[in-house]
């Protein structure tokens, strides 16, 4: 069991590091000289765009990011989003987030009078408030997370984790390699 | 077990031939008298009287299958914690890179699924006789038929397709416990139990649909909350849920950080991006290289990556290729034997390396690490061409 867990895993490790690599060809096809920031983008957007890719549409947080992509990048980054995926991104127009300004302000005044009565709460539903509160900040830090309720948070969360930890492993990887390249051109 | 057995029949079997002609308060005695001679035979097995016609069920079997029978007699108030230990068990065999979330079934699940496919319609007649008591509550989401307490089963069959609705964005198949699809391709003898969802009030909880729906909701939030503990390291020493929430959010907010660390990092040891291609080659060619390429100390940093990302069982193959590359490898290079470790770990996968490529690895190797003979203003991009005129 355990060897085929670490076989997929290594699967998905290659698999990421090849569509990352492939990414950042396109990348550096497309504008030789680019600024630390504009480099630094681009190696953060294909290794995004990679560990997506690696779990193709079957999670909610995949989808999320390739579709942030295909409505924010463009140029460059949109042709190295389209390699990695290996399929056309869809043209996208941002989605107008309105919300309406009456119900913001109903709930503003709801929590304000709760607040001026000055009830005093059970520490279960103290519990509860800050359960709610560290959901809300997961569900900002998970991509797509906003929608989900919380069971497929918390599963989509997994997932994500999981696939963070293999991104970080064979990044950290690729820089170790190229550091100690690096070092060895100056010590030469 | 099975010694034992035949003495106890024989002590039954010499009461009942006695019990002819005794009265009944002599038959108590005696009776009473020989429970205590069980209980000084069997003294590790305190409910065996209670029990004794199942030990007769197992007496053919051998040892294990009676102690289960008798397991299972005795189990029968609630079976359902066995039932969600194995259960447990299964996935955490299955592991955590796949993400079966198979909900597991809750706590409080009356009796293994499967049974419970059998046994649908005898439950449902349970059902009826022992309703007050322990209220079962039956979904079948499919066929959508009710039995019993029709108005409550339909609320929560509502619910439960809503909240279906919900999660089977995520997971392709409209299986009722949002499976992930590999776990229903995998196990498809665990897709009967995803059929129904069995649920059962202990005693002094609350029985009405919202309540129901509300404690299955619970538990599988719980249980995805046992396997973020098993994946966030440091995790499983906070309790509550507010806790685990905040280690969960501290954890991916490190990653997240350390990924943008990490990429500016290579953005800044590199003033292009195609520094990439030229390991991309020694990848290549030496999928085994990164570890070898990298000092030591980011090597500690890798292993304990490794334990959590891929698991263990990294260091079976280590033996033969540890052998080999020390052999090619020579003297003047002091290697570690953990560098060693970890440079075979990789190689798992290329089992099948043919000799030439490896003492090539070595040699490479040696030159990346201990030959200065290159001359001084020998670039990166040259020296990838110089490994590959080596091939």
């Amino acid at each position: 069991m355990k060897a085929r867990m670490q076989m997929s895993s290594s699967v998905v490790k290659q698999e990421f590091f090849k569509k990352w690599i492939k990414g950042m060809q396109i990348y550096s096809a497309f504008n030789k000289e680019m600024t630390i920031m504009e480099r630094k983008r681009a190696i953060k957007l294909s290794a995004d765009v990679a560990i997506a890719s690696t779990r193709s549409a079957t999670t909610q947080w995949s989808r999320a990011v390739v579709a942030d992509v295909s409505t924010s990048a463009a140029g460059a980054a949109r042709a190295a989003a389209e390699e990695i995926l290996g399929r056309k991104l869809p043209e996208r127009k941002a989605l107008a987030t309105t919300c309406s300004k009456k119900i913001v302000r109903r709930s503003h005044q709801r929590r304000s009078k709760a607040a001026a009565r000055g009830v005093v709460r059970s520490s279960a539903a103290i519990a509860k408030k800050l359960v709610r509160n560290r959901t809300r900040v997961l569900k900002r830090l998970v991509p797509g997370g906003k929608k989900l309720d919380e069971i497929s948070l918390i599963k989509e969360t997994l997932d994500y984790i999981a696939c963070l930890q293999v991104q970080v492993d064979v990044m950290r990887h690729l820089a170790a390699a190229a550091e100690s390249l690096d070092h060895q051109q100056i010590s030469f | 077990m099975n010694s034992r057995l035949p003495e106890m029949l024989h002590c039954l079997n010499s009461t009942t031939s006695e019990n002819c002609e005794m009265s009944v308060l002599e038959r108590q005695r005696s009776r009473l008298k020989q429970q205590e001679q069980l209980t000084h035979h069997h003294p590790p097995i305190p409910y065996f009287n209670g029990n004794d016609h199942l030990a007769y069920s197992g007496f053919h079997g051998d040892q294990a299958l009676s102690d289960l029978v008798l397991n299972g007699g005795a189990m029968k108030p609630d079976p359902g914690v066995e039932h969600d230990d194995f259960r447990r068990f299964m996935n955490y065999g299955t592991g955590t890179t796949d993400f079966q979330m198979s909900c597991a079934l809750p706590r409080t699940v009356s009796c293994p699924p499967y049974v419970a496919a059998a046994s649908v319609d005898s439950a449902a007649g349970k059902e009826s006789c022992k309703k007050r008591k322990a209220h079962n509550l039956k979904i079948a989401a499919e066929e959508k038929k009710m039995k019993g307490c029709a108005e409550e089963e339909s609320k929560i069959t509502e619910q439960n397709s809503n909240s279906k609705s919900t999660t089977t964005t995520i997971s392709t198949s409209a299986n009722k416990n949002n499976k992930g699809p590999s776990a229903n391709a995998k196990k498809a003898s665990d897709a009967p139990k995803t059929d129904y969802i069995h649920v059962r009030a202990r005693r002094g909880q609350a029985t009405d649909s919202h309540s129901l729906a509300e404690r299955v909701r619970r538990e599988k939030i719980s249980e995805r909350m046992k396997y973020l503990q098993d994946l966030v390291p440091g995790c499983n020493k906070v309790t509550g849920k507010a806790g685990m929430l905040d280690e969960i959010i501290n954890y991916v907010q490190s990653l997240q950080r350390q990924v943008e660390f990490l990429s500016m990092k290579l953005a800044a040891i590199n003033p292009r991006l195609d520094f990439d291609i030229e390991n991309y080659i020694l990848k290549e060619m030496f999928p085994a290289c990164p570890p070898a390429m990298e000092p030591d100390h980011s090597h500690l940093q890798f292993n304990t990556s490794v334990e959590e990302v891929s698991g263990s069982g990294l260091e079976m193959v280590v033996g033969p290729m540890d052998a080999t590359l020390r052999r090619t490898i020579s003297a003047p290079i002091t290697v570690q034997q953990s560098f060693l470790d970890s440079s075979s770990l990789n190689q798992i996968q290329q089992v099948t390396w043919e000799d030439e490529l490896r003492n090539l690895y070595s040699m490479e190797y040696q030159q990346g690490r201990s030959t200065p003979f290159i001359s001084q203003q020998i670039t990166g991009f040259l020296e990838a061409n110089h490994v590959k005129l080596e091939m």
